[in-house]
């Protein structure tokens, strides 16, 4: 079970970084619980309340700490590569 | 001239408006072949249909969408067991949606008699008919009545299993704020699929804090269909934490699976024929897809669940018809409003690069499933799925839950991210 569990979280990297419709799709998922509209939620921030710099900095955090938190799990499947992908789409576009 | 134009309109505003998904750098050089703007039914106002709905609204200039449901009040699914815990009330989760978010939206508010995939109608009335050129249907799910003798989940007499948003909550309720002496409550679980896997031991943790806090001392026993459960670890550590000798999972394997009721006497028997009575029983009845299905011979009656492409959610043997949410078997991926609402998110996106006869995109979706054992205390699992190397299902990339041994602090945050979901996608899709 771990053996394609890995093989699966590696698919996902390099399709990741080879198709950027994936990222879009990921940073539509990430928009299930963070609006992207500033607009106030006391418990999940929006997304625009972070600099571009801040959201690698804290999605780096989650990815390769060991939290016992919800967005540490989620981001675990994330490269570097990814994160960079996701902070233009968030940012940029 | 006209008709070049507004093509070359419908094209452009078509690009302009889906930026998220980069289609504004297309060469949109294929025609689209629809000689007039494309007729989009969505059926059912849940999340799977109206996350759907927000999705498509953005080009709602450039298409028709039409949405019909039976009720104009939707009531969630999600935080619903914390209505009938008491601890936020029925108008929390009860929503209308907000006409203006939706200006190009036409919305019926009636119940759908039959699909004619063949015509492309949808009859709701003798009088009303709606054709379509692409259907989307969300309609929940359906119950099995074969599964328990005795116990029948469309009858209203009994109590109701409070499944869905039609379910008499109040009624339930009302039950619960009845009992005030010493009780034994059953509640069934009903065997894989269902929709939100946690929800059974969620609920009975949570009627558990509620006649706790009443000081009434009660006995819930889960009979269960199944011998393992989601978050299994964390609900038994929690029931040990706040409801030791409270709550009692009884696994199939010994003695959880009921197969007789006998409504006068309130009393069941177990497939090992052992008969148990008790004060109050509620029962989660076993699932399958929306009745409308097999009503519209969409789906053998012999089958439970609806196949679908997992690329485009059309339903398999059935060209434009496409089918998200709690009636679809999506092979890993549990049956959730997260679910939905990530599916809703590939299906929009892919059905636009079907009228555009583009390629489609490769799916990812993602489900993250909260449940309370009291209030301000949760824990979560959650999971990424993407196709498998053939493209014929939807796998999971693994999932991971909530540590056992979380802190208070950390139950806390997960509660507090539970109502933040929430909050984020209601807001989305109603306000």
């Amino acid at each position: 079970m771990k053996k394609i569990s890995v093989y699966f979280i590696l698919f996902f990297f390099k399709y990741a970084v080879a198709d950027n419709s994936v990222s879009n799709l990921i940073v539509e998922n990430c928009t299930s619980c963070h609006n992207l509209n500033n607009v106030n939620n006391k418990n999940i921030p929006s997304l625009k309340n972070l600099s571009k710099k801040e959201f690698i900095k804290i999605m780096r955090q989650y990815k390769d700490g060991d939290q016992n938190n919800v967005m540490s799990r989620i981001s675990k499947v994330l490269t570097n590569q990814d994160i960079e992908n996701l902070s233009r789409i968030i940012y940029d576009e | 001239m006209n008709k070049r134009l507004s093509r070359r309109n419908f094209l452009l505003s078509l690009a302009s408006n889906l930026t998220l998904f980069t289609l504004c750098n297309l060469f949109l050089k294929k025609r689209i072949n629809a000689k007039s703007k494309p007729k989009v039914l969505i059926v059912g106002s849940g999340i799977g249909g109206l996350s759907c709905l927000n999705n498509l609204n953005k080009i709602s200039d450039v298409i028709d969408i039409i949405v019909i449901d039976k009720n104009k009040n939707i009531r969630t699914g999600p935080l619903s067991n914390l209505v009938l815990g008491d601890i936020i009330s029925e108008d929390k989760i009860t929503f209308e949606v907000n006409p203006k978010k939706y200006n190009n939206v036409k919305f019926i508010y009636d119940e759908i008699k039959y699909i004619d995939p063949d015509k492309k109608i949808v009859k709701v009335s003798d009088d009303v008919v709606v054709n379509f050129d692409f259907a989307i249907l969300s309609p929940g799910v359906g119950y099995k009545d074969n599964i328990i003798d005795g116990y029948d989940p469309y009858n209203k007499e009994l109590l109701p299993h409070c499944w869905d948003g039609d379910s008499d909550l109040k009624r339930f309720k009302k039950e619960l704020n009845d009992i005030e002496k010493k009780s034994t409550i059953i509640i069934s679980s009903p065997d894989y699929p269902y929709r939100c896997p946690p929800a059974p031991y969620e609920r009975a943790s949570l009627i558990a804090n509620y006649l706790k806090k009443k000081k009434i001392d009660s006995k819930i026993l889960i009979f269960d269909s199944k011998d393992s459960f989601t978050k299994q670890e964390n609900f038994l550590n929690e029931w040990d934490l706040y409801y030791k000798n409270i709550i009692e999972w009884i696994p199939r394997q010994q003695g959880g699976k009921i197969i007789y009721f006998d409504n006068h006497n309130n009393i069941i028997k177990n497939e090992q024929g052992n008969k148990i009575k008790a004060d109050l029983i509620h029962f989660i009845p076993d699932q399958k897809a929306a009745d409308i299905f097999s009503q519209s011979n969409l789906l053998d009656k012999k089958k439970d669940w609806c196949k679908i492409n997992p690329v485009t959610f059309e339903l398999d043997g059935f060209d434009n018809i496409f089918v998200l949410g709690d009636s679809i078997n999506a092979w890993d991926m549990p049956k959730s409003a997260f679910s939905a609402n990530s599916q809703a998110r590939v299906l929009a996106i892919n059905l636009v690069n079907k009228i555009l006869d583009r390629e489609f995109i490769d799916p990812v979706f993602l489900n993250t499933c909260y449940s309370f054992s009291k209030e301000n205390r949760a824990f979560s699992i959650t999971a990424w799925y993407r196709l498998n190397a053939d493209k014929d299902r939807i796998v999971s990339l693994g999932s991971s839950q909530s540590s056992v041994n979380s802190s208070n602090l950390v139950r806390n945050q997960e509660a507090g991210h539970a109502f933040g979901w929430f909050e984020t996608m209601v807001n989305d899709l109603f306000l």
